[in-house]
């Protein structure tokens, strides 16, 4: 049953590709910075720009550069950075790692906390312990992540001293270095994340099972762990995976201030540079991943929930 | 399981998170000399004739060496020998220069040499590195060094550029290059050029060995092969770089200083070997608070001011600027005004403004350089009264200049003159910005302010660089900021801005055109520094204070500080990371210091 599906939903692929691939080219030729001017800077000529441009192969014909970026995209070899000279798969491999230390536990924590505060809050809906922590939640997410960032670095790493300001080591030793980061992180995240979690659970506590369960003499608790968690797990779900893809870029701000070797800023590094070959690698790749994690979001949906049929 | 498990994680986690801030400063335990400085942003190439980015500059400068530097401690900047016994001699045309190579130079150990152990430099390494700087296929950054310089040159660049990348360069020859044996060599120019030689002590013409780019290919970009005063003993892009003393080191530190040097400590070493500290320790730190907190624990030895901690840190009265008292005593600060220009430029193509000098004059005049330095860049800078920064020989400490008025009342005669009565009639004025960032929107606001108050409006356009330069190499503007920094130490490389034959797209990208300001600028071109040159400079700074091509010029400056333990520390613009000069007092043993203490 889901073997087809899958495999349908791996064909529309293609086209999704395709398009994106188009979106990107012309956005990159019709708004993007020239690299050859970035990387000579103001006082380089125009003929050294033209040649540096048709070392990089930007004077060929937009359709002739168009399919070239196709064939990248099928072999899945974007070419070297015009930046650093190295290929996508280098610098992935070289920042990754770490970028995924850094994400992938707040991300686990923040989801396990964020539902169970969610949930408590919801069942203790109404009254004042949950009016206080939702001020304090609405309170949290005022407050610019940058703003928690600078502070708490400042507070816990160089007045109390109870962490490194920055940098990283491999191993078991990284956690000494990525520690702040996880908490700031995982502060950060809760209160939006709590907030969506609570709304979800608080429209699921109204549903017609949740009555029927509770007319059938079951506890307000065993309702809500038992009935409205699992029925909510859809929601909760879609939103949590939802964000898993951009884990992979990292942490942009939190690498830039903690000097954490990841990837968060090849992006940003790459369109402020107009580095091409890395703007359509990372960008046919985030595309490739997300839309791989929408489908095992359907596949999820279908095992969690008998109701959904996959067609 | 659980049970068991989370103990151990906990106990792991609250090891890792011990205090761990001001235990120790930046120098190693043991006998290893160590120096800490942060990287402010990742390295793009480290192949020499392929990087022309400061980040990639400040390694390539440790990594190589050059036949020439410029002398560390001299003031005025002056070059010095490098890997040649003593300075090049010139020919009685002054048009040959002949070079003698030290015969006590060696490479790296590395295996792309025979057996892994680095050889002697010989002649051949110069006149490969020459032709890779000359290849178009290799060289498209900074060719323009010594662009029409060098007999030959330009041919050969010509030539290399109908050969596909990569293709072998077979018999082609720089015919102005000559090896005379395995130490000597000459260098032909294709005119007498008292500036051809500044060229060579650029990272651009750093001497590369065949063996290492033929081996690494693609990545000699990433594995640096030099006879430079560190190696790279461990490399990456975005975190800890480490270079380590190479043992065998020609250089020694100078014997002679400038006036004051000796007191400032700065000639302790003279005629020591150099390097002298054994490793120096490269992270990747962008921003400028974590940067600040590290140096403040003690864990950097050196880091460049920014505009908020400057203000927050020094205090400035009537002897000029100096720490505050909260930090004076603890660190070392340095200001040292750096090689660039910044200001306003005006389009002479433009209608309004071309050909209308009276209203360039008023504008000029109602913007004070010397207060948007004092308010927009907390004092980090001087106002420029003409197109020189401060260091370079033939700016205003050298030659008469003065400053443009800011009184009120002769701003308002200008406008009337040039039609627009306290500003009546005239419409907003457009200056185009190279950035969109916020400390170039509070400039501008800065600018709008000041010509309001005669009645002057002035809008802005933000936008990226490349279409900032778009827009100015097709002169489709009315003002626009700029700043140019020196490619060389010399007058000529800022005055040729305003040269007609270097009009938009060329450098002169608001078409200043003055036969009288062009006979000067050839003049001057290839002329000594020295009274007739410095004449000849006062009579281009009337021009231009007459014409108005450019308002509003200032001069940056490099600040920073530096812990009191870091011997041997001047600022240098052109060297910037001087790491084989500088040293760090040995830490005593059992006795860790609070940051700041010598």
């Amino acid at each position: 049953m889901w073997l087809p599906y899958a495999l349908r939903r791996l064909a529309a692929l293609v086209p999704l590709l395709f398009g994106v691939a188009l979106l990107v080219f012309l956005l990159f030729h019709a708004v993007g910075e020239d690299p050859a001017r970035v990387a000579l800077g103001q006082h380089a000529s125009a003929e050294s720009v033209a040649r540096l441009r048709a070392q990089w192969g930007l004077d060929q014909p937009l359709t002739r550069q168009f399919a070239e970026f196709l064939r990248q995209v099928v072999r899945f070899d974007y070419g070297r950075s015009f930046i650093s000279n190295e290929t996508l798969s280098e610098l992935l491999a070289a920042g990754a790692p770490v970028s995924l230390a850094l994400t992938l536990p707040p991300f686990a924590i923040g989801f396990a906390v964020s539902v169970g505060v969610g949930l408590w809050l919801a069942y203790h809906r109404g009254r004042w312990l949950e009016r206080l922590a939702n001020t304090a939640f609405v309170a949290a997410m005022s407050v610019s992540y940058l703003v928690y960032i600078v502070v708490l670095q400042y507070a816990f790493a160089h007045r109390l001293q109870w962490f490194p300001v920055g940098g990283y080591a491999p191993g078991l030793d990284s956690v000494r270095y990525l520690a702040l980061p996880w908490l700031i992180m995982l502060l950060s995240s809760l209160g939006p994340d709590v907030r969506i979690y609570r709304s979800i659970f608080v429209d699921e506590s109204g549903a017609r099972y949740a009555w029927t369960a509770r007319a059938k003499g079951a506890s307000e608790l065993r309702v809500f762990v038992v009935h409205v968690l699992r029925n909510a797990l859809i929601p909760v779900l879609t939103h949590a995976l939802g964000s898993l893809p951009y884990l992979l870029l990292g942490a942009f701000l939190m690498e830039r201030y903690f000097s954490l070797p990841g990837i968060g800023d090849l992006m940003v590094a790459a369109l402020h540079n107009g580095d091409f070959p890395v703007i359509k690698g990372l960008t046919m790749s985030l595309a490739l991943v997300y839309s791989g994690v929408l489908v095992i979001t359907d596949l999820l949906y279908a095992w969690l929930d008998p109701r959904v049929r996959l067609r | 399981m659980m049970r068991r498990v989370l103990p151990v994680l906990l106990a792991l986690w609250l090891c890792g998170c011990g205090p761990c801030g001001r235990g120790g400063d930046s120098r190693a335990e043991g006998a290893l000399r160590r120096l800490t400085v942060a990287r402010l942003e990742a390295y793009k190439s480290l192949d020499p004739q392929r990087q022309f980015d400061a980040a990639s500059a400040d390694l390539v400068r440790n990594l190589y060496d050059r036949l020439l530097d410029y002398d560390y401690l001299a003031r005025p900047f002056a070059l010095s020998p490098n890997l040649l016994t003593r300075l090049p001699g010139l020919s009685k045309d002054r048009l040959t220069y002949t070079f003698e190579l030290r015969d006590d130079v060696r490479f790296i150990d590395d295996p792309c040499f025979d057996g892994g152990k680095g050889r002697p430099l010989v002649v051949e390494d110069v006149i490969y590195t020459f032709e890779r700087f000359a290849d178009a296929n290799v060289n498209a950054l900074s060719y323009s060094l010594w662009q029409g310089v060098i007999k030959g040159m330009d041919e050969y660049r010509a030539r290399t550029a109908e050969l596909r990348p990569g293709a072998d360069r077979g018999a082609l020859s720089i015919s102005g290059l000559r090896k005379l044996d395995a130490r000597h060599f000459t260098l032909e120019l294709t005119r007498e050029n008292p500036r051809a030689l500044l060229a060579l002590a650029s990272n651009a013409l750093a001497i590369v060995p065949r063996e290492a780019v033929q081996h690494y290919g693609d990545q000699f970009a990433h594995h640096p092969v030099g006879t430079g005063p560190f190696w790279l003993k461990q490399g990456s892009r975005r975190g800890v770089i480490v270079l380590a003393r190479n043992p065998r080191y020609h250089l020694r530190y100078p014997e002679h200083g400038s006036a004051g040097d000796a007191e400032a400590g700065l000639l302790r070493d003279a005629g020591k070997p150099l390097p002298r500290i054994d490793e120096v320790h490269l992270p990747l730190i962008e921003e400028p608070q974590p940067r600040m907190l590290q140096f403040l624990a003690g864990q950097l030895d050196w880091v460049p001011f920014d505009r908020d901690t400057f203000a927050s840190m020094t205090v400035r009265d009537t002897l000029g600027v100096r720490l505050s008292a909260a930090h004076e005593g603890k660190f070392r600060l340095y200001l040292e005004p750096d090689l660039r220009v910044d200001g306003l430029r005006f389009n002479f193509k433009d209608a309004r403004l071309g050909s209308n000098r009276a209203l360039r004059q008023a504008i000029a005049h109602a913007l004070d350089a010397s207060a948007f330095v004092a308010q927009m860049y907390n004092g980090r800078g001087a106002a420029l009264r003409t197109l020189i920064p401060l260091p370079i020989a033939g700016s205003e400490r050298d030659v008469a200049a003065s400053a443009p008025s800011h009184d009120a009342q002769s701003i308002r005669r200008k406008l009337a003159e040039a039609g627009f009565p306290g500003g009546r009639g005239l419409p907003p004025l457009t200056v185009d910005y190279r950035s969109t960032t916020s400390v170039t929107r509070a400039n501008y606001e800065f600018q709008r302010a000041r010509l309001a108050r005669f009645g002057i409006a002035l809008q802005a356009n933000f936008q990226s660089f490349t279409a900032y330069m778009k827009k100015v190499e097709a002169g489709d503007f009315q003002i626009i900021d700029f700043s140019w920094g020196a490619d060389y130490p010399d007058a000529e490389n800022f005055y040729q801005m305003l040269y007609s034959h270097n009009r938009a797209p060329g450098s002169n990208y608001g078409s200043y055109d003055n036969p009288e300001y062009d006979r000067l600028f050839e003049e001057i071109r290839f002329m000594p520094n020295g009274p007739e040159r410095y004449a000849r400079f006062e009579r281009m700074n009337a021009l231009i204070r007459e014409d108005v091509p450019v308002a509003m010029l200032w001069n940056l400056t490099r600040t920073g500080l530096t812990q009191r333990w870091v011997r041997n520390f001047k600022y240098h613009p052109l060297l910037e990371v001087p790491f084989a000069y500088l040293d760090v007092e040995p830490r005593a043993p059992a006795q860790p210091r609070a940051p700041g203490t010598p």
